[in-house]
Formats: C-alpha cells, sequence, structure tokens
C-alpha cells in the first residue's frame, strides 16, 4: 500500500514537473515563418483605435473563415511593442499600425512585408491618394485605413459675434480676424496651439510650415527651415507671436493637441485651431456629450500665404509584420477592412450598428463622396474638395528613418521657445543642429 | 521530547573522528523540483535579460545601422555626451531626493494615525491605497485636470479662495516647479505602501515600551524620537528603498504632465527615446545598466545609513 507521504510526493513531484513544462512551453518561440493558410485560422489584429463591432466582426468571419482577435493599445505603447517584437524577430501580431511618421524606419528595416506581395497597390494610388504617405522607396508599407489630415477649423459663431461672416483665407486674414475677436473680448484666447513637447506640436509646426509656403525637409532631409526668410522661421515665429500676443492661452505651453481640441475647441473657449484634424467636427465638436459648441465648429480651407494652402497627410495605416503567424489571411482582412463598403460601414452610411466609435474619415475617396452625397458626412464637401486638391503627404519622399528624433528635437525646441528659456532663432537653430547631425547620420 | 528532526535516526557525522568515510547523502530531488519552477521564471525572466543586458550594453547594436560589433565602453561614454541625457540625470536626482523624503515623512505620519484604534481604520487603509493601485498614466491624466492653467481644478479652488486673482501656468514655467509638481503626483502614488510598510513595523512595537516611556516622564515628541523611530527603522528602510527605485524608475508621470521636454524628462524616459524611438539598442542597454547600478548603489546606502537590527 502506497503510504499518504508517499503519495503526496509522487503528486508534488508531478505538478512540478507540469509547471516546469508549463514554464518551458510559455518561454518558447511561437511558429515561425508564416503559414499561407487564410481559412479556419485567428489572426491578431492591433490597433490603437476601437475594434469594428462583434457582429460586424462576425461576418467577415463567416464571409472568410477567418477569426478576428482584436486589441486596442494606446498609440505609444503599441510602436513600443511592434519595435520590441520586431527587434526579437517574435510574433506580435498579425496585422497592426503602420504610422505614417515610422514608414522611413520599417521600409528601411524590413520589418513589415511590402503590400505589393498580397495587394495590387498600384490600383490603389488613385482610389486612396494618401497611400504615398506609406510609400518607402517605392514600396507600400502599410494601407490607410483612415484619412486623417491636418485642417484648419473654425467657431463660426464667435467669428460671427466679432462681425466676421467672410472666412480668412489668408494667413494675414486669419490672424487679423483672431486678433479683432480677442480685442472685441469675444473669447480671451481665440486661438489653439498645442505647445507640450509632444507630437502634436511638431505637426502643427510642419502644417504652419506649409500654409507659408514651404516646406520643413528637402527631399535629402535637408533643413529648409534656418534662414528667417524661410517658411518655417516664419511658422515658428507666427506660432511665438500668437503666444505672446494673448492670442493663444499661456497655459497652452503645457497641452496637447487632444487636449487643445476636446476642452479648448469643444468647450468654445477657442475660437479656431489651425492645424485641427479632419473629422474632429463629426466625431468631437459636433457630438453633444463632449461638446458645447455643437454646430458651431466648421472646416475652412486652410488659409495660405496668398491664397489657400496644402494640408498635411496625418492618416493611420494598417500592415503585416514579417513574424505574422497568418500574412495570407491577415492581408484578405486588410482588403476587407480599407474596402469602400466597410468603410462606409465603419462611417456610419448604413446605420449605427456597424459604426467604429470614433472613426475619423475614410480612406477611399469614394467612399468620402458617397459619404458627402448622402450627407452623412459633417463638412464633406469642404474635406472631399481638400483631399483631392490640396492634402500632401508631411514627407513626399517619405519620412526619414530618423523621423522620431527629428520630431523631438522640433516638438522640445519649440517648446522651449514657448516657455521662454529659448528665443525662436536660438530654437530654429538647435532644430537645425540636429536634423543636420540626424542627416549625416550621427 | 524532539522537536523536529530527531537527532537519533540521523548519522552523527561531526562526532565520528578518524578515518570514517562520509556516505554522501542522496540528493532529495523534490525541494529541488518545487522551487524550479519559480527558478525557472526568475533565471528566464530576470537574470538571463540582465545578463544579456550587460553583455549587449558594450556592443553596438543600432538597428538602423548595422552589424552589432563590440565597442567597448562607447555607449557610455556616449550616454555622459548627450545632453539630453544629461539634463535628465540631474532631473531623476531632484525625482529621487524629494519623492525620497515627501513620502518616507508622510508614510511614518500615515502610519502613526493608522495605528491608532478609530471607527473607519479598515477602510481608510482601503482607501489610502488606491492610488498605489492605479497606473501612473491614468494618474498622471487626473493630475493634468488638476495642475492644467486654463482648467485646473488647483486653479479653480485657489481663485474661488481668492488666493489668486487668474489663472495661474504651474507646469513647465519653472524647472524645479515643474519637477516638484511631477512628483507630488508620484509621491501620491507610492506613499500608500510606504505607510503600510511602516505601519507594520510600529505594529511590532511591544507596547510595554511605550508604558514604560511614559512612566519614566517622557514627552510624547521623546517617545516618538526615542522609541516609535529607531524601532520602526526596518520598515522604514524598506519603504525608502521602495522609493528610491520608484523614483529612479519615474516615467509615467513626467511623460503624461510635461511630455517630452527637458524640463521633466527622466532618465527612463530617456531610455525610451533612446531604444524605441532612435533604435539604438546598445545605447538602451547602457542606459537600464547605468540606472540598476545607480538604484542598486542609492539602495545599498540608504540600507547602510538607515537600517539598524531591532530585536524585542
Amino acid at each position: 500500500m502506497i503510504s499518504t507521504k508517499k503519495r503526496v510526493r509522487a503528486v508534488a513531484l508531478l505538478a512540478s514537473a507540469a509547471s516546469i513544462a508549463l514554464v518551458a512551453t510559455g518561454c518558447s518561440q511561437g511558429a515561425s515563418g508564416g503559414s499561407s493558410q487564410t481559412s479556419g485560422v485567428t489572426i491578431n489584429v492591433v490597433l490603437a483605435v476601437d475594434p469594428p463591432p462583434a457582429s460586424v466582426l462576425d461576418e467577415f468571419t463567416k464571409q472568410t473563415g477567418i477569426k478576428v482577435k482584436w486589441s486596442n493599445i494606446d498609440w505609444d505603447s503599441l510602436q513600443t511593442k511592434i519595435a520590441a517584437a520586431a527587434a526579437a524577430k517574435t510574433y506580435f501580431a498579425d496585422a497592426t499600425d503602420v504610422d505614417w511618421s515610422r514608414v522611413g524606419q520599417l521600409g528601411r528595416l524590413g520589418w513589415f512585408y511590402p503590400m505589393e506581395n498580397y495587394l495590387d497597390t498600384k490600383s490603389l494610388k488613385t482610389s486612396m491618394p494618401q497611400i504615398t504617405s506609406f510609400t518607402d522607396a517605392g514600396k507600400v508599407v502599410g494601407i490607410p485605413f483612415d484619412a486623417s489630415f491636418t485642417s484648419t477649423t473654425v467657431n463660426k459663431a464667435i467669428f460671427a459675434k466679432a462681425g466676421i461672416t467672410t472666412m480668412p483665407t489668408t494667413m494675414d486674414e486669419y490672424t487679423s480676424d483672431l486678433k479683432k475677436i480677442k480685442s472685441e473680448g469675444i473669447v480671451q484666447y481665440p486661438l489653439n496651439i498645442p505647445f507640450a513637447a509632444s507630437e502634436g506640436l511638431s505637426t502643427y509646426w510642419y502644417q504652419a510650415t506649409a500654409a507659408f509656403g514651404g516646406t520643413v525637409l528637402d527631399g535629402k532631409g535637408r533643413p529648409q527651415f534656418s534662414n528667417p526668410s524661410s517658411a518655417g522661421y516664419k511658422a515658428a515665429e507666427w506660432m511665438m507671436d500668437a503666444l505672446k500676443s494673448g492670442l493663444v492661452a499661456p497655459a497652452s505651453i503645457n497641452v496637447t493637441d487632444s487636449q487643445g481640441m476636446q476642452t479648448l475647441m469643444a468647450k468654445g473657449q477657442a475660437a479656431s485651431t489651425f492645424s485641427d484634424y479632419s473629422g474632429n467636427v463629426g466625431s468631437l465638436y459636433d457630438v453633444p456629450a463632449s461638446s458645447s459648441v455643437v454646430g458651431q465648429v466648421e472646416y475652412i480651407p486652410t488659409p495660405g500665404v496668398d491664397s489657400v494652402a496644402t494640408n498635411l497627410g496625418n492618416p493611420d495605416g494598417i500592415g503585416i509584420p514579417v513574424n505574422a503567424k497568418y500574412p495570407k489571411a491577415a492581408a484578405k482582412f486588410i482588403t476587407w477592412f480599407t474596402s469602400e463598403q466597410s468603410q462606409l460601414d465603419f462611417a456610419g452610411a448604413n446605420g449605427p450598428d456597424k459604426v467604429i466609435s470614433g472613426y475619423a474619415l475614410p480612406s477611399r475617396l469614394s467612399a468620402v463622396e458617397a459619404l458627402t452625397t448622402k450627407g452623412e458626412l459633417l463638412g464633406g464637401d469642404t474635406l472631399s474638395s481638400m483631399l483631392k486638391t490640396t492634402v500632401r503627404p508631411v514627407f513626399p519622399q517619405g519620412a526619414p528613418t530618423w523621423y522620431p528624433d527629428f520630431s523631438r528635437a522640433v516638438n522640445t525646441n519649440l517648446h522651449a521657445a514657448a516657455t521662454g528659456d529659448l528665443t525662436v532663432a536660438q530654437a530654429i537653430a538647435a532644430i537645425t543642429a540636429a536634423t543636420k547631425k540626424l542627416a549625416a547620420g550621427s | 521530547m524532539t522537536v523536529g528532526y530527531a537527532t537519533d535516526d540521523r548519522p552523527a557525522l561531526r562526532e565520528e573522528p578518524g578515518p570514517v568515510r562520509r556516505r554522501r547523502r542522496a540528493i532529495d530531488p523534490l525541494p529541488w523540483l518545487l522551487v524550479s519552477p519559480l527558478m525557472l521564471f526568475i533565471i528566464g525572466l530576470a537574470l538571463v535579460p540582465a545578463a544579456f543586458t550587460i553583455g549587449a550594453s558594450f556592443f553596438r547594436v543600432q538597428e538602423l545601422n548595422p552589424p552589432t560589433e563590440f565597442n567597448g565602453i562607447q555607449n557610455f561614454v556616449k550616454l555622459f555626451s548627450d545632453s539630453a541625457i544629461v539634463s535628465s540625470m540631474g532631473n531623476t536626482a531632484l525625482y529621487v531626493v524629494i519623492g525620497v523624503v515627501l513620502s518616507t515623512v508622510l508614510g511614518i505620519v500615515f502610519a502613526m494615525v493608522l495605528q491608532q484604534n478609530f471607527r473607519g481604520r479598515s477602510v481608510l487603509i482601503a482607501v489610502l491605497i488606491l492610488p498605489w493601485a492605479l497606473p501612473g498614466v491614468v494618474e498622471g491624466i487626473v493630475w493634468v485636470n488638476i495642475w492644467d492653467g486654463n482648467t485646473g481644478l488647483l486653479n479653480s479652488v485657489l481663485t474661488s479662495l481668492h488666493l489668486i486673482g487668474h489663472y495661474q501656468v504651474f507646469l513647465g514655467q519653472n524647472q524645479l516647479v515643474t519637477i516638484l509638481l511631477i512628483e507630488i503626483v508620484q509621491v501620491w502614488q507610492i506613499t500608500p505602501l510606504s505607510a503600510l510598510l511602516i505601519l507594520a513595523a510600529l505594529q511590532n512595537i511591544p507596547g510595554d515600551l511605550y508604558e514604560a516611556a511614559s512612566l519614566d516622564g517622557a514627552s510624547p515628541w521623546q517617545i516618538f524620537s526615542r522609541v516609535t523611530l529607531p524601532l520602526a527603522r526596518p520598515g522604514i528602510t524598506v519603504a525608502m528603498v521602495q522609493a528610491v527605485i520608484a523614483t529612479l524608475n519615474v516615467f509615467d508621470q513626467p511623460y503624461v504632465l510635461n511630455g517630452a521636454a527637458s524640463t521633466g524628462s527622466s532618465l527612463t524616459m530617456e531610455t525610451y527615446f533612446v531604444s524605441f524611438q532612435s533604435l539604438d539598442f546598445g545605447e538602451g542597454y547602457a542606459l537600464s545598466l547605468l540606472i540598476t547600478v545607480v538604484t542598486l548603489i542609492v539602495s545599498f546606502l540608504v540600507l547602510k545609513l538607515v537600517y539598524r537590527p531591532v530585536e524585542f
């Protein structure tokens, strides 16, 4: 007869062995190399946006046999996970975020499959104008699933109170109108500029530079803003003058873009955001739960030096990491996710049951036009016209591989100028020095 | 009566003189197997990565500029020639000093209060632990709404009390004030654990020591400084070490409240920027190693300066 002590011992041994096996399994790497299986598989989709409703994903599963497990991770954490997984050559997701600002890095490093392997990207160029923002050295790294771009928003009710009914088309008119709003006491700080040291400030400066008729970098990554007569220099001066002259709230030195839009614009404390994001009117300013200015905010063509300026693309894309388990299944998902029909569903053209919460603007021009025709897209005519005529990538030749460092140099130095630690000249000199160093590869 | 192992049935090796050969005791595999899952976790998730980090910090590991090659102490040299990193070292030192001092003082105060028996004590302990349980990012967002110069709660309260005439900008204007305000948020997070650690130490102090001190005519301050504080030193030490570790690794609070601005950027933020934005993992490993070494040194100093063994 086996004694109780021995039995306990045997069970303990078994449990320990099982635990070791479990740990070993957990530590082992997943499947290496992608499977070409496209049915009966579960793919992991990781993005920094809410998922489509479960019923919509179920419908996709019924059609294709591909089950989708969706994870919504904040943007910063997501970029870290993508980099960590790719550097360690481990599986992270089958389809995940491709940010336009990282396209240079991702293209060079080969962390994502070229989408040409799976989709006819050439045919997509006409229907998805912003696909160029995801192209590096002729290869498409990701497919845009929305068409976010920087655009100017104004609170027409505030402008009207100051007697302004014709919207400005040039920077001089725009600045003069904001000064009038302030001087008449309609709002204390009419302009929203997010001066916190983060990406939103960099993007704002790029857009202001475009409005002054220039670009920040040339095709070889050389700074185009060092000279005081350059558009980038003037843009920085205009932003700092706006702060010093009281057009912008002093507390904006620590306001991020989302805070500025959600508190200052949506609460009617600012009359305009020069570099706002397309889609914010429908997804934020006209939503009673988040706004006290419903029906008052509209897009206007972005003012430029002599006339309307270009708008800079800020789209979100989706791609397939090279360590994906089911790249072909992921490609099928991306085809479905970025199709005109799906985008119309997500944007609310076919009822509220298929809507993705906070979905900005379809990346397909045809979907934008269809939504505009149906009257489902606020400011659709203006947005659609901008998409066709004035929207350009921030870096037409593709974002440089050192973009994240460049952006940090931009926003930390412009922030320091806003807090008074640096003059505009010193900030621009510091950004120029950093850019030259980065472009030289040191 | 014997307690524990009986001595009669075990070989009395020490007592056997001369040439008697020691019999090798058979190794009992059970204890090893029982601890092996935990050992595997510790080895796999702590020791191996640590060893890898130490080794890799002496290599040039730049994803955008391969190949990876040995470069001696170049990564460490680069750290000290990078003005952003040097500036973040100063900021981090301030976070540590402010955070450790404030969380320890407040931890002692809270522990003294919680040591008293009063109605609702358990509820208070449960509420006190909440900030510690919250993620740093969430706390950062909560405190953005307190410090905010446009719509912040602090401005609203100060204006209502007529202490200020108009809304003030607290964060970002002055480096020391910015660091102090950011660190207050972290202190709010780590103080509950400090208080509970110190409370546990206070509860070990026998009541008759307080009684004897009172009978000897000691004032409340003398009782606190001569009885309570010295005997709570082990708990205070542990609380201070956890505060050192937390403040040396501060990330969420400065990142959420102050962005990438040099006025508040910490060493761990720079590690993130170097590793995951510049993709210079070699320098990132070196910086991580530096933070670990500094954490060990500072923790050891705290241990040497504050810890005293206590026996009752």
